[in-house]
This record gives structure tokens, sequence and C-alpha cells, in this order.
């Protein structure tokens, strides 16, 4: 009997531990499945606001004499986390200068409905967020998110708070961005979302190890061959003289494509732009990945990792990853942005003060000059949500960002980049951020004009405060390492300003919003894109495999997308 | 006889009332949240809330699944490492808490039964990190150890043919000790009179094991997988997400991780809920059979 009982007890303890265990699982997984939080009323923001609100007509920086609180999101990238926030004691995501700014000057006081870190959270929290009905004021959410809001009808239309309120300055800086970016986000000739206006244009630059060059007796690249045979020399010829062959040429990632590590810039060596739409010629637009010169660039990469130039295991290492290899000086040849030598290549300098990273222009493979991509980046949108009292708040708010960093009043020493705090970028502080396109290419052409004219002292705004950095790099701060090799006198903008006065540039032809079969469709052939680029630089499966990808890619639905894309280019011509 | 049923109802109300947390839990987390399985028949737009005007497709959504190219080898992939973790998730703990129930240093076997138990409470955020770097051909500890011994550096996270039993067997490493608790729990209630008896009769640990012990807790066996037979299409999101990459999307894509990339990220609610509920209508089929044959076969009832 006694058996009988504490054998019975023992089973209803595991069932109680198993059922729980179940259960929790089952738990788990419906509330990923849809998070119904019950349906706040909007009401604090609703109330505290009343139409008298907006003193003088349509004044841009009119301030509200009521205090208007306005709900937003954001995220918190690695910078402000590591460095903004730390360098600006006193100062936090919820409360700082920016904030102060908006509520003193605007009388908009901000709050966060919830922070997260960038990228995919970002995304991911927004679409709960979405689903819960519980909506922020303001949201900035990415392309087919706004299809979504627009759709459902659950956002304003801010066309006529655009053309009352937007400043002089700000429409003219939207004005450079080119049209597309208002006009993407356009629905039946309404704007629904201010597009994300960010310097444009910068290109893409090909970043080597100058002191590798040197020690090897290499020249400097001009065409595709020879950044071949760099990365060779890079891979075979010990150039860290450590007597390990240790070493690799090109760094890339598990994404392929991205601002630093990226291939695009190897790619463009090959007149192969993939992951981008762009014009054939005869005036269609074609996914770049397509191409058959994106099979020539895969073909080499496929070779250079058979050569053991490349990581053997490029394909399970994310960008943070390639960065440490960087960091360690492993790596010579890096493709990306203007700002690499801000991230990731001044680890590589802060462990190895020899090394010395320098930017060159894109080398092409024949003497057709290669274009610098530049992918449409208009990636998200600021709409604001339908039946929020003050819809021109967010446009005044985008009118005082302009202003303080680069109008007439501001101080761009305090708002964006303050020296006082060792140059971090505070402007990240702002939850709306726009950005002029070409200030940064403005700046270098500021500085330079004051090297020739030797004339520093008539430098204002930013490119006073970026001569400040070069200036005091020069006197031995070498956290400051990064500005020289971008600004500079052989900084890598020299090569900018060619792209920019010749017009290097490729375009993405496509700047609408998302297609339907686009919204549908796009992770599948995404996946189906990088499985097949990954597998044929790593040589599992043979280069002429390319030929099948392109043919699934459109049956799976590319040739629907392309379709789309086509109809929206044909309306804008 | 109802009277009498009053009163042991009375005397154990104060056990009902213990359930019934649980049973609140349930009911909240576990179906309450049914209700969003509409989702999977509509055209979703989030922003117009669950039950907004939402547009109804009726099987629009399982039809786009079932027609994506690489669906069948997710499905096959999801099958394969769920039901090898399945297995072996029955065939290691047993085989452990019999080895453990033979030890008679009492220290020693506590010691080895919390420190196998003790990777069940690390999360798969940071042992796929900590794998990532183990298992790295050019300088993981495995591959260098591999190399010492003469052979080549295999790629466990990179290669199709070795990805899915890595997974199967990282789990199951993690996993094994919550199993083996389980069985050695029931295996101290099994009645320690028929040992003696069988030591009497001249029966060896061998036999003991295989008549006495085995067969005490095949009740236990016999539950667990009928349950886990429910886990059939459960490969593991939180494992696999964290190690997986492009690469290995041929052997290692599961239909949770397909689920998160056109959920989550591309916002298709429709298409992810309606996999969920392929996904659970499947698990519920598994389920209930194995129960019935547990029931016909071996006279076994869960209630």
């Amino acid at each position: 009997m006694k058996r009988k009982i504490s054998s019975k007890a023992i089973l209803l303890l595991i069932m109680l531990m198993l059922t729980t265990g179940v259960l929790s699982a089952c738990g788990s997984k419906s509330s990923e499945k849809e998070t119904n939080t019950p349906n706040q009323t909007n009401a604090n923001s609703n109330q505290s606001n009343n139409n008298e609100a907006v003193s003088g007509d349509a004044d841009p920086f009119g301030k509200y004499e009521t205090p208007l609180t306005i709900r937003f999101t954001r995220d918190v990238d690695n910078d402000m986390q590591d460095n903004i926030i730390p360098k600006t004691p006193g100062e936090t995501v919820e409360d700082n200068r920016w904030l102060k700014a908006f509520s003193e000057k605007l009388g908009i006081n901000v709050v966060y409905d919830w922070t997260v870190s960038v990228g995919d959270a970002y995304t991911q929290k927004m679409n709960v967020t979405l689903t819960s009905g519980d909506l922020p004021d303001m949201l900035r959410v990415t392309p087919a998110q706004m299809k979504q809001l627009a759709e459902a009808e659950m956002i304003e239309d801010l066309t006529p708070y655009w053309e009352q309120y937007a400043s002089d300055d700000l429409k003219e800086l939207y004005a450079e961005q080119g049209a597309a970016v208002l006009n993407s986000a356009s629905v039946n000739g309404k704007i629904m979302g201010i597009g994300k206006a960010d310097v444009y244009g910068d290109g893409n630059y090909l970043w080597l190890r100058k002191d590798w060059l040197d020690k090897l007796g290499l020249e400097e690249p001009t065409s595709m061959q020879d950044v071949l045979k760099i990365s060779e020399a890079f891979t075979t010829q010990d150039p860290d003289g450590n007597n390990m062959h240790d070493t690799y040429g090109l760094a890339l990632t598990k994404d392929l494509y991205g601002g630093a590590m990226g291939l695009e810039g190897f790619f463009a060596g090959f007149h192969a732009y993939p992951n981008m739409w762009i014009d054939d010629g005869a005036g269609k637009l074609v996914w770049g990945s397509t191409l058959p010169e994106v099979k020539e660039a895969l073909k080499a990469l496929s070779d250079m990792y058979k050569a053991g130039q490349l990581d053997k295991e490029f394909g399970v290492k994310d960008g943070g990853k390639v960065a440490e290899s960087i960091a360690a000086g492993k790596i010579g040849i890096d493709y990306g942005a203007q700002w690499n030598p801000m991230y990731p290549l001044i680890s590589n300098y802060q462990n190895d003060p020899g090394a010395n990273w320098v930017g060159y222009s894109l080398v092409s493979v024949d003497d057709k000059p290669a274009l610098s991509p530049q992918k449409f980046q208009a990636d998200s949108y600021w709409v604001v949500r339908k039946g929020f009292s003050n819809p021109e708040a967010l446009i005044k708010m985008f009118n005082l960002h302009v202003e303080l960093n680069w109008g007439e009043s501001g101080d761009f020493d305090y708002y964006y980049m303050p020296a006082a705090n060792d140059s971090v970028g505070v402007w990240k502080y702002s939850p709306v951020q726009p950005a002029s396109a070409f200030k940064n290419i403005r700046a270098f052409q500021e500085i330079e004009m004051a090297r020739k004219n030797n004339s520093f002292d008539k430098l204002t705004g930013e490119a006073l405060a970026i001569y400040r950095n070069i200036t005091s790099f020069e006197n031995g701060d070498t956290s400051q390492w990064g500005w020289p090799k971008i600004y500079g006198a052989e900084g890598v903008y020299k090569h900018g300003v060619n792209y920019m006065e010749n017009n290097l540039f490729m375009y993405e032809g496509f700047a609408g919003p998302p297609t339907e079969t686009m919204a549908e469709r796009k992770s599948t052939l995404e996946a189906l894109e990088k499985e097949t680029f990954v597998k044929i630089i790593m040589g599992a499966i043979s280069i002429d495999d390319f030929d099948t990808f392109v043919e699934n890619w459109y049956k799976v639905g590319g040739t629907d997308i392309t379709n789309e894309v086509n109809e929206w280019y044909a309306l804008t011509k | 006889m109802i009277e009498l049923n009053i009163k042991k109802l009375k005397k154990e109300l104060p056990l009902n009332l213990m359930i019934l947390p649980g049973f609140i839990f349930i009911i909240l987390f576990s179906y309450v949240p049914m209700a969003g399985i509409i989702i999977a028949f509509q055209r979703f737009i989030p922003a117009k809330k669950l039950f907004g005007d939402q547009q109804w497709v009726g099987f629009k959504n399982f039809k786009y699944v079932m027609d994506l190219p690489n669906f069948y080898n997710i499905l096959w992939n999801t099958f394969f490492i769920a039901s090898m973790k399945v297995i072996l998730g029955l065939i290691v703990p047993i085989v452990i808490a019999l080895l453990l129930n033979e030890m008679k240093h009492v220290l020693l076997k506590r010691g080895i039964q919390t420190a196998i138990y003790l990777p069940h409470f690390l999360s798969w955020v940071v042992l796929g990190g900590i794998f990532i770097d183990m298992l790295s051909p050019t300088d993981g500890l495995l591959n260098t150890f591999l190399n010492k011994l003469g052979m080549e550096s295999i790629f466990f996270l990179g290669d199709n043919k070795w990805f899915p039993y890595t997974m199967i067997i990282t789990d199951t490493w993690k996993e094994f000790g919550y199993g083996t608790i389980i069985y050695l729990a029931a295996l101290t209630g099994v009645n320690p009179n028929l040992y003696e008896a069988a030591q009497l009769d001249g029966a060896n640990r061998w036999k003991q094991t295989i008549h006495i012990s085995l067969p005490g807790i095949q009740m236990v066996v016999a539950l667990l997988m009928v349950l886990s037979l429910g886990n059939l299409l459960n490969a593991g999101f939180d494992q696999i997400f964290n190690m997986y990459s492009p690469m290995v999307y041929e052997s290692g894509d599961i239909l949770d991780t397909f689920v998160y990339r056109i959920g989550l990220l591309d916002a298709q609610f429709g298409v992810a809920t309606a996999v969920g509920l392929f996904k659970s209508v499947i698990a519920l089929v598994l389920v209930s059979s194995s129960y019935y044959f547990a029931y016909k076969f071996a006279d076994y009832r869960i209630f």
C-alpha cells in the first residue's frame, strides 16, 4: 500500500512539473502571436492641448502656450549607449539638452512609450505596438508599416501641415534629398509620412591598410586586378610579420551588404549593383542581384575564398564579429562608407598604432569607371497617429532640429557634436534627426578652402568642429584618429568630391512604397539570395547555380515585383 | 454516497483551491489567445486591431505557405531535428538515470545530478555565443582538439551535413539533466523488496535493471513519450535562431525561424499564424493518437 501511494505521489509530481512546463511554453508562444493589450485611451495627449495651442498663424517655430505632451518611441544604438550617454554626465535618453530645447522653445514635452535597441528589435516592437492598437502619437515606421497604417486609415494626412509649417531651411534640406523622399510616402497624392532625411551621396570607398602595402612594396590600386593582387599578397605574404599564416584579404560578413565591411563596392568594381533596383539602360528597372555582372563578381569572390583570402567562417559572422578581426589586425581590405575610420577601423589603430587605413576611390575591372552604389535611403518614415490634436508639432520639431544645428540661431557646438563632450554625436538625443544630404562633403570643401587660403579662423559650425578634431589629433589626441582620415588633406572625401563632380554614382531607381508582392515575398527572396550567394562564395555550390537562382528568383515572386516596380517607374517619368 | 462525496469535497476544498491559479493561468494564457487563430484566415493589418475590419481570405494564407518553394524543405528540417531530439531526449536521460541509480556514493551522485541539470537554466542566447566560439573551425576548442588528433577541422555550424546533428546533440546536452531527474524520481518509487527478492533468486545487476527498474518506470516513460510527441514539430526556436546563418538555411531553417522572419520582421501576421495553426493541429493529432495507442496497447491512461 505504502509503495503505491508514494509512486502515485511521484507520478503526480511529475505531471505537475511537466504540465507547467508545457503550459508555460504554450503561453509564451500564443502571446507572441497576438499581444492584445487593452485599448488604453489616449486621453492624456488629447486633453492636454486645446485648439488655441498654436500661437500665431502657421509659425514654423510657434511655441505652444499650454505645454503639449507627445508620446514617441525610440531606439538606442551602441554609439549612444557606449559613447554619448557616458560622455554627457547628467543626461539620459529621457532627459537631455534636446528634449529641454523642445520643451523650452516649442512647449513640447517628449515622452517615450518604450525604448529598445536598434534594428530588428525596433521593427519587431513596433509591429507589436501596431497590433496592440495603442499607438504613440508620433511613430517612426518602416515603409511596409506605413503602408499598412495608411490603408487602415490610422495616420494623419500631413500634406497641409508640411506646406504650412515646414521652414524654408527644412524645405531646402528635403529638396536636396531628391523629390523621391517625400513622394515615396505619398498615397493618392497625400503625404502620409515624412521620409528620413539623411546624409546621402557620401559614396562607397575602398579602405586599405597602407602600412601593409608599403611593407610589401605594393602600389596603390588603380584597378580591380590590383585589388585582387593586394588581397592575395595580404593573405600569403605575412603582412603583419608574425610568421604566421593568419591574415585575410577582404572583410565580409554574413549579411554581405552594409555600410562597413560590405561588398557593394567590390561588386561595383565589376559593374554589378546587387541589392538595389537599377535601370537596365532601356528604361526598365531590374533587381541588380540578378544581372550577369554579379556572377562575375561572385566568381572572383569564390576564387578568393578557395585561396584562403576570405575568412572561412564569414558565413556565421555578423558585423560585430568581423570588426573584432579587423581590430585584431587580421584584415587589410574593407569596402564601406566614409565613416569607416570611426567604426570599425579605429579599433585596429587603438590596438596597433602602426595600422594606417587609407580610403581610396572605387576601382573597376576595365576602363569604365566603377560607380558608387547609392541605395535609396529613406528606409523609414515619420507618421502621426490619426486623431492626434497637433500633427504640425512633428514638422515644428523637424524645423527646430535643423535650426539648432545648422540655422542662424543655432549652436552646432552644443547641439550636434560639442567639443566639450569629446565631440560625441549628441544630436542623437533628438527623437527626429533630419540631416542635409551633402552636409559632410560641404564641410570638407569648406575645410579644403581654408587649407588652401590658410583661413581657418573663418570656419564655422560643423566645419569648425571637424577642424578642431583634426587639430586635436595632430596634437596627440589619438581618439580623434578618424577625422583626418575622412576630412584631412588626404582624407577620403578627396575622392568623394570627385564622385560628386563627375557624377560617379549609381542611384537606386526605385523609390516608392513597397509594392504588394514585395511586402509578401521580400524576406523569402532575401533569404534565397543570401543563401545562394554565400554558398557560391564558399564553393558549396557551383557558380553556374547563379543562373538557377535567377530563374528561381523570378519564379518565387520576382516577376510580379518587377512588374509592379516598373508600373511605379512608368508613372514617375 | 452523495453525502460522503460532499463531505469529501469539503475536506479537499483547500486542495481544489490550490489548483485554481493553474486553471486561471491556462485560461488566460492558453485559451483566451486562441481567439487569435482567426488571423490565419485574414489578410491581417495589425493597425486595424484584432477584431477590427479585417479582410477575410479563407485558406489563402495556407496555400501561400504551401506554395513557397522551400516550405517542404523547412518542414522536413523541423521534423528531422525535432524527432531526433525527442528520441535522444528519451534514451539519454533513461540511461543516465539508470546508471546514477546504481551509484552508491551519495555525494558524488548528487553532484553529478546537479552538474548535468545546470545547463537547463542557461539561455540559448548565452550558449549560442559559447558554442559559436567553441565549435569554430579555425580556433575553436573542439576543432583544435580534432587537429591535434590529426583530423580535419569540421565547420559544425556552417556545414549542412553537420548542422542538424550539432543542434540535436547540443540540445540533448542542455536538457538531459532535466529528464534524468524525473526518471531518478521514478526509480526511487520502485519497491526495494523486489531487488532483494531478485538478488535471492540470483539475478545480477543487469538482470535487475531489465526486469525490475525498467518495468518500474515504464509508466513514466510512456507518459513522457506521449507528451513529447506533441513536440514533433518544435525543433527549438531559441537554439537554432542563435546559431544558424544563411549558409545552413538548407538544413537548419525550421518552421519557427521561418515564422519569425515572415511574421515579426515582415509583419505578415496572417501567414505566420497560419503556419502556427498548422503546427498546432499536427501536434494535436500526434498527441491524441499516441495517447490512444498507449491506452490500447499498454493500457495506459493519464486521466
